[in-house]
């Protein structure tokens, strides 16, 4: 696609300050939960009429420099595995890489509301399963009373990491997991082809990390920063390439987001470890009903539904409406949490055994 | 483990710098502002080196911007906490 087709938008000072508040909001979950905000800002962005290849764009180009300050600073704080991040990027790519060939099957097969159709039910059953996963988690932390300890191995993680494959075994310092590399590529395989079909890989990223490989969620959720920096990265210099960034939106975003992911980063040294899980669960359920709602709109304009344009509407906007939720109530949980956890006072944190 | 909380307590907050990124931060939006059209049309070019542009921009508005950001929590108080 040639840039000189693209209309980049006048940019209205109401816009400008939405961008601030929605990159603020976004940098916040992201430096708490290692990723999120970007469900958000596309749709916001293209609320304002800007194209959705450039949404997807600037919000690529605005995420990897972010995702760099997150990982630099949640790395002084010892909760990244460079090398972990590294090799689930590795992988990550090249999912992504399939997924976007999957999509472009999708669309010429069945246009533009059949893609959305995948994209929305893509949506709406992974986050409905993973995000009732992490919750049910979160819960019986909770329900234990050992919210001061640090996550427990789950049972399919203490099984991978007993798993001998000579010759592909890895050690990961900083996650404290030697686990085999034909774990951590399928991994990073399923977060990059999810990135690539809803544009958030780390709701399977942080996840998998944590149950499947056995990483505490406080390191899972650093580490995806580094994935994110990565494969935003690359995915920047692609769309670059086409002359489809628009430098001043990505940079408006930062202008908020550097503030709020330093906050949140920040706010993982005081929040109870099972908080990550409480917040990402919270925006993941969010989410899920967000698309949900959307799914009708898409069977509409297959012929498959007879809704009105009037309920469409209203269901497009009441979904957007979610998202926004979505990304609100994890900002105020991870606020609220940090209050709590700087009332409290310092609390150290114990070790525990697997169950 | 978090390094240098403890030092970083003892000092007294960062103004000087806060203002000095500050200024940096603020000029170089003032610049994105001013020189809004000649930015957006070289920077969307896809010829020779052009594309590299919107990269190396948001490396520096991080650079700068990110560091205000950091002294500013800094100077609110807001810093990690020592956990183990």
């Amino acid at each position: 696609m040639e840039h000189a087709v693209i209309q980049f938008i006048d940019l209205q000072y109401g816009d400008v300050l939405a961008l601030l508040a929605i990159g603020f909001v976004g940098g916040l979950v992201s430096g708490f939960i290692g990723s999120g905000g970007a469900f958000v800002l596309t749709p916001a962005m293209m609320s304002m009429g800007v194209p959705g290849v450039v949404a997807v764009a600037s919000n690529m180009c605005h995420k990897f420099p972010k995702a760099l300050v997150g990982a630099h600073l949640r790395n002084k704080f010892g909760q990244v595995d460079v090398k972990l991040g590294l090799v689930m990027a590795a992988s990550a790519a090249a999912g992504v890489w399939i997924g976007a060939g999957f999509q472009n099957q999708i669309m010429q097969n069945f246009g533009e509301a059949g893609s959305n159709l995948y994209v929305s039910v893509a949506f709406l059953i992974v986050l409905t399963i993973v995000g009732g996963f992490v919750l049910r988690d979160a819960i019986n932390v909770y329900r234990s009373g050992e919210t001061d300890t640090q996550d427990k191995t789950s049972r399919l993680a203490r099984w991978v990491q007993s798993i001998e494959i000579p010759g592909t075994m890895m050690h990961f310092r900083t996650a404290n997991i030697r686990v085999s590399a034909l774990f951590t590529l399928p991994l990073g395989f399923a977060t990059g082809l999810l990135a690539s079909t809803i544009a958030v890989g780390g709701f399977i990223g942080v996840p998998g990390m944590m149950y499947v490989l056995g990483v505490s969620g406080l390191v899972a959720s650093a580490t995806e920063l580094v994935i994110a920096f990565v494969m935003g990265f690359g995915g920047t210099i692609k769309y670059a390439l086409h002359g489809l960034v628009d430098v001043r939106l990505a940079l408006i975003l930062l202008a908020g987001s550097l503030f709020g992911i330093q906050l949140g980063a920040i706010g993982t040294t005081y929040v109870k470890p099972f908080m990550i899980k409480v917040v990402m669960a919270a925006i993941m359920l969010i989410v899920a009903v967000s698309r949900g709602l959307v799914v009708p709109v898409y069977l509409t304009e297959l012929g498959q539904l007879d809704f009105t344009p009037r309920t469409m509407a209203w269901l497009q906007m009441a979904s957007f409406a979610f998202l926004v939720l979505a990304l609100c109530v994890g900002a105020i949980i991870i606020i609220a949490s940090m209050l709590r956890g700087h009332r409290e006072g310092a609390m150290p944190v114990k070790e525990s055994a697997p169950e | 483990m978090i390094r240098g909380e403890a030092d970083a307590v003892e000092k007294s907050k960062p103004y000087p710098q806060l203002l000095v990124s500050g200024i940096v931060s603020g000029a170089l939006y003032l610049l994105l502002y001013l020189y809004e059209r000649e930015v957006m049309a070289a920077f969307t070019r896809t010829d020779d080196w052009y594309p590299a542009l919107p990269v190396l921009a948001v490396f520096a508005f991080s650079f700068a911007h990110g560091a205000f950001a950091a002294y500013f929590w800094q100077v609110l108080g807001i810093s990690a906490r020592r956990r183990r």
